[in-house]
């Protein structure tokens, strides 16, 4: 159907209310008025600057465990400590090793995961309080409203389109269709988080690849209230080792927060070789270990979720400019692999965009040519200092953990150049052995008490979406799935999935995928590891998603 | 203590909700040296008045006039008023009906005072009566009590308490006298017009005492058709779990969970669900709740009150057939 | 035509209660507006839409409640009014009812409208009081208004599949029934005009109302189930049999 759509015009639209949106909204917001109070021309407006957050409300979609290194957002709001809701100041840093029925704590702790001076956060509480901010400052925040297509213009964008609401399963206009707007602004900043959807279509149309692809990770998270005095709040731990092989990147974090409660959770990178392996059985798994069900027992599950993170650091880092675009926060790889923190360094993105976008809006020129001074800004501050120490850092480990350790030892030393930089990489999804037709093993399934199944978890992610509206998980060729998926690789999708969302069902002789849509969290797994990399994630009607309150 | 009861009748046919109300006072009136009255209101209610008269109730209060004959908030409030002012009662029941939904709030608030509704029991506690209802949509349970002196009013749940309990009269038969009312026209504001019945475009399961719901156990659309027999039989509404309405083999409207509706009637009958918590924050505030389920270890065990581990296909058709018998 | 739309805002559907006396814990929980109220809104936006006039949304609650009242401001109603109170939990439906009639009092409408009832004490009485305490017809679960010339004929549902029509005049008070219409979805130029839309604050005290109070909630808490799963064996017919004689005697629920 031909659909009229309104236009809207901004200055600036920023696409996703996390942390690096956010940043780039308050600092472009005081930058503003601070030129209008100084008289300056021409005379801007923060009601020209557009937000829109695809969640039902600010924070609802925003996932980490988190610690946060508080160095940007001083910058940003100076008078953070009495106004910002931090949970407690890190007090203790411990790096633990597990093997099945043992930890060892490390009795120093290595510096990537000494936090002394970080607080741990809760980074929804966090982006809720900053939208807070944001809004007094007279900026549009619109929640429920998604990003759902680029206007391409010449070389750049000039905008995006939101999504269409009120279309039937089938497609059909309900009573209550609301044609999606055309956005057009100056400026659009993609803000999307990992894996951003229309971050990911911009950088393959202009071929805004780095050297290395994009590789990523995923965090599965549990927030617990626990029986008091189990947990000193500010304790924070990560933890190598079991039930994780040396083949198999990754590791768990345990930060005691105030009120008992604790943010608990597992990361894998999305780069193992077998087809089944389950990342949420394993953090499953990893619950049982002696550690961490003392510290459970008695305790009472609060809320689960699961995000991508991007893993790929400076060499996987698209370009970030184009003719009316920048890209700010994880969508632009800005993550610290080594230090798992990436909080800082979004909203610093954030801020720099915020500058380059207020100087190109007083120039009146919004081209490459201009906004190429945020990628010089970042090459000029603590986002490179950080990043570019650590380039090779998760490329390292790409035969596991032992040669991980040996070459990242090196890195250190050389100030991230190590034994080869850069240390070339492919994408996560070529890793893959094949099962050729092997059957599976049982599924996990949860004790109810201490582990859980996944259809349990993903009930307290708080996720919903209504029913009935086209699925936004888009399978390209499902053909694939039965014909070559089955048997070469054993359909991963249903064991690499946190929320329970792909199944493959009986149907008659054969089978056919089923995708329980509504259960989806938004955290991008399927678009970055199916082997065949067929399922296009697209955003769902407003408002749908997961609810991670608190989290 | 006095208590009224006031019934509910429809063109001379009883809401029979109304004896369940009776129970209830009986039993109140037992625990506090009580007595009884039943009220019954409308057009030409002699003969219903009789029949309450034959209960074991104190006296039956006959409300008769011509502008009852229909039911409007205004001549039920105006009539009942008056016969509260006169009577006297100190605690005034009804079942808590959509038609006392309409209108007793506002009789209680005529005389200042406030309505407990739609509560599923009641207690005694040191002498206090406490009535419990549902609060967040099942999930929790309330106990209200009334502040300051009667008389006070309560409506009780459909189902609340059971109508064949309702004692008969011990020597024969209770006075029934019938209470004057002045009523003018011109006070009844809302004029009701004709009545109806329509096949509904959406339904309220949310309404519905007695629920027969399928799971994934049903395994095809064709199957379905032995629990709608089995519905039938027992005067129930079809409801089913999310993969049911997903496949399309339900309306989306027959949906029970954290997705669809929240229900609490009066028995769920679960067949072939598993109980994933999605489906059952939907339906655990369910007085009864009946599960057959071939899994002796499916979740939805802990929260049955009667379980079945067996075939639903065999239990089915044995249940309906038992259920016709005894009609 | 000026209507009053009474809304709600209440702890969102997925929210993990945790219990608090006899009120729950209100931090870490989001919020959103009661959903039946959202029905009410938008009727009353569809008979603004064909008979002109004014949409007014009056809520009253604490300070979280201004997010639902612009919610409503951004789905087009024209203004707002916020009682602020943060004890609302403990006013009882008469009361709430006297302060919420003390407010519309003060303005000159033909039309108020509310949900059926809220998603959490669910009373169902709000409607039914402002209509006693302001004096005004009422009716109650409409399904349909159809307006002409000063008077509404109205679809009332009853139980069993049972309708019935109505006639009442305006100005009246209606409660409308859930689902009867699809919900309109904010658009871009309504949140933004939201923003500039007038919400006037008051409290109880400067309306005037004294409350007191006619019932109290001495505490809520989870139903346990008393009892343990009473598993029925036996060939299918001996299970139908015995389980109909429990649904009936012990149950008592057939």
């Amino acid at each position: 159907m031909t659909i009229q759509r309104e236009q809207l015009e901004a200055d600036v639209l920023i696409v996703g209310a996390g942390p690096a949106g956010l940043a780039c909204a308050l600092h472009l917001a005081n930058l503003i008025k601070e030129h209008n109070a100084d008289g300056a021309k021409p005379q801007l407006s923060a009601e020209n600057i557009y937000v829109l957050e695809k969640g039902r409300d600010l924070g609802a979609h925003q996932l980490s465990g988190a610690i946060m290194n508080p160095a940007a957002l001083a910058e940003l709001v100076p008078d953070f400590q009495k106004s910002a809701p931090l949970d407690t100041p890190v007090t203790e840093s411990a790096a633990l090793l597990f093997t099945k029925n043992a930890s060892y704590r490390a009795p120093i702790t290595p510096p990537p995961f000494n936090n002394a001076g970080n607080y741990v956060i809760s980074l929804g509480k966090l982006v809720k309080w900053l939208g807070g901010l944001v809004e007094a400052a007279g900026v549009n925040i619109f929640k429920e409203f998604a990003g759902a297509e680029l206007i391409y213009e010449g070389n750049g964008i000039a905008g995006v389109i939101t999504e269409d609401k009120g279309v039937d399963k089938n497609g059909k206009p309900k009573d209550n269709f609301t044609p999606g707007y055309e956005l057009r602004a100056k400026v659009t900043v993609l803000a999307e988080g990992p894996r951003g959807s229309l971050t990911k279509k911009l950088v393959a149309k202009h071929s805004l690849d780095n050297i290395n692809p994009q590789t990523y990770g995923i965090g599965i998270k549990e927030l617990w209230e626990v029986q008091s005095g189990k947990i000193k709040p500010g304790y924070v731990a990560h933890t190598l080792g079991w039930p994780l092989d040396t083949k198999t990147y990754g590791g768990g974090w345990i930060y005691g927060m105030s009120n008992n409660r604790v943010s608990l959770g597992l990361v894998v990178a999305l780069e193992y070789k077998n087809p089944r392996f389950d990342p949420h059985a394993a953090f499953q798994t990893w619950k049982t270990h002696p550690f961490v069900k003392n510290l459970l027992d008695g305790g009472k599950l609060v809320r689960y979720g699961a995000k991508t993170l991007p893993y790929g650091g400076w060499y996987a880092m698209p370009r970030n400019y184009l003719d009316g675009a920048l890209i700010v926060g994880d969508s632009g790889s800005f993550l610290d692999a080594q230090r798992l923190k990436g909080v800082h360094l979004a909203m610093k993105s954030g801020m720099l965009a915020a500058e380059t976008i207020f100087e190109a809006l007083v120039d009146g020129d919004t081209s490459a040519k201009t906004l190429k001074q945020y990628k010089d800004n970042i090459d000029a501050s603590y986002i490179k200092e950080e990043l570019f120490r650590v380039r090779n850092f998760h490329q390292a480990f790409h035969n596991g953990l032992l040669d991980g350790f040996f070459y990242s030892g090196l890195q250190e030393l050389t100030g991230g150049r190590g034994l080869i930089d850069p240390m070339r990489t492919h994408p996560g999804y070529e890793n893959y052995d094949k099962v050729h037709g092997r059957p599976a093993a049982p599924r996990f399934a949860g004790d109810g008490k201490l582990t859980f199944d996944r259809l349990t978890d993903v009930y307290h992610s708080g996720t919903r979406h209504d029913e009935d509206q086209p699925c936004h998980l888009k399978v390209l060729e499902p053909n694939i799935c039965v014909d070559r998926c089955a048997e070469e690789y054993g359909n991963p999708c249903q064991y690499f999935c946190p929320a329970a969302v792909y199944e493959m069902v009986k149907e008659g002789n054969s089978q056919k995928l089923k995708i329980n849509f509504a259960n989806c969290v938004h955290c991008k797994t399927c678009d970055v590891a199916d082997p065949y990399q067929i399922i296009d994630w697209t955003v769902p009607e407003g408002g749908g998603g997961p609810n991670y309150e608190g989290m | 203590m006095k208590i009224l009861v006031v019934t509910e009748q429809r063109q001379g046919k009883w809401n029979n909700a109304s004896f369940e109300t009776l129970v209830a006072a009986q039993q109140i009136a037992g625990a506090h040296s009580g007595s009884v009255s039943a009220l019954v209101i409308g057009k030409g209610v002699a003969l219903l008045a009789e029949e309450l008269a034959s209960k074991n109730v104190a006296e039956v209060l006959a409300v008769d006039h011509d502008l009852l004959e229909n039911y409007s908030p205004d001549g039920y409030c105006a009539a009942l008023k008056q016969v509260i002012d006169s009577a006297k009662p100190d605690l005034v029941l009804f079942p808590h009906s959509y038609q006392v939904r309409d209108f007793a709030p506002k009789l209680a608030a005529s005389l200042g005072k406030g309505m407990i509704g739609d509560c599923v029991a009641f207690r005694d506690e040191a002498g206090k009566l406490v009535f419990v209802r549902q609060m967040f949509q099942g999930k929790t349970a309330a106990d209200v009590t009334f502040v300051g002196v009667g008389p006070w009013f309560a409506s009780f749940q459909s189902g609340a308490f059971r109508a064949d309990l309702l004692a008969a009269h011990p020597s024969g038969k209770a006075p029934v006298n019938a209470a004057n009312v002045q009523l003018k026209a011109e006070d009844i504001r809302t004029k009701p017009l004709e009545l109806f019945k329509e096949a509904k475009s959406s339904v309220d399961l949310t309404q519905a005492p007695l629920i027969v719901a399928i799971g994934r156990g049903i395994k095809a659309p064709e199957n379905i058709a032995q629990a709608e027999a089995l519905a039938k039989a027992l005067g129930a509404e079809v409801a089913a779990s999310r993969p049911i309405c997903d496949e399309g083999w339900l309306p989306m409207e027959r949906q029970i969970g954290s997705s669809g509706q929240t229900v609490a009637p009066k028995l769920y009958l679960a067949l072939g669900i598993s109980g994933a918590i999605q489906h059952v924050v939907g339906m655990k505030g369910s007085r009864t709740i009946v599960a057959v389920n071939k899994d002796q270890n499916a979740p939805i065990f802990e929260i049955a009150d009667y379980g079945v581990v067996g075939d639903i296909f065999e239990i089915m058709p044995a249940l309906t057939e038992e259920l016709q018998k005894a009609k | 035509m000026n209507i009053i739309v009474c809304i709600k805002q209440v702890p969102a559907k997925d929210a993990p209660l945790a219990i608090a006396g006899n009120w729950i814990k209100e931090s870490d929980i989001g919020f959103e507006m009661n959903e039946p109220d959202s029905y009410a809104l938008e009727e009353a936006l569809r008979l603004k839409e064909k008979h002109g006039g004014e949409v007014i949304v009056l809520s009253l609650g604490p300070e979280r409640f201004k997010q639902t009242i612009k919610e409503a401001l951004a789905k087009g109603a024209d203004r707002g009014i916020h009682i602020a109170d943060e004890n609302f939990a403990q006013l009882d439906p008469l009361n709430v009812a006297k302060v919420l009639a003390a407010a519309i009092a003060k303005e000159k409408c033909d039309l108020v409208l509310t949900g059926l009832q809220s998603d959490d004490q669910g009373y169902g009485q709000t409607g039914v009081l402002l209509a006693g305490l302001l004096n005004l017809p009422h009716a109650t679960i409409i399904m349909q208004i159809d307006v002409q010339d000063g008077k509404m004929k109205l679809k009332r549902e009853l139980e069993a599949g049972w309708f019935q029509w109505v006639e009442c005049s305006l100005p009246a008070v209606l409660s409308i029934q859930s689902g009867i219409n699809k919900v309109r979805y904010a658009t871009l130029k309504g949140i933004m005009a939201a923003k500039k839309k007038e919400i006037a604050t008051v409290t109880r005290e400067s309306l005037g109302v004294n409350v007191e109070p006619t019932q109290k909630i001495e505490k809520i808490y989870v139903p346990t189930k008393t009892k343990k799963t009473e598993f029925v064996s036996g060939t299918p017919k001996e299970v139908a049999a015995k389980l109909v004689e429990k649904l009936k005697f012990e149950a008592r629920v057939i």
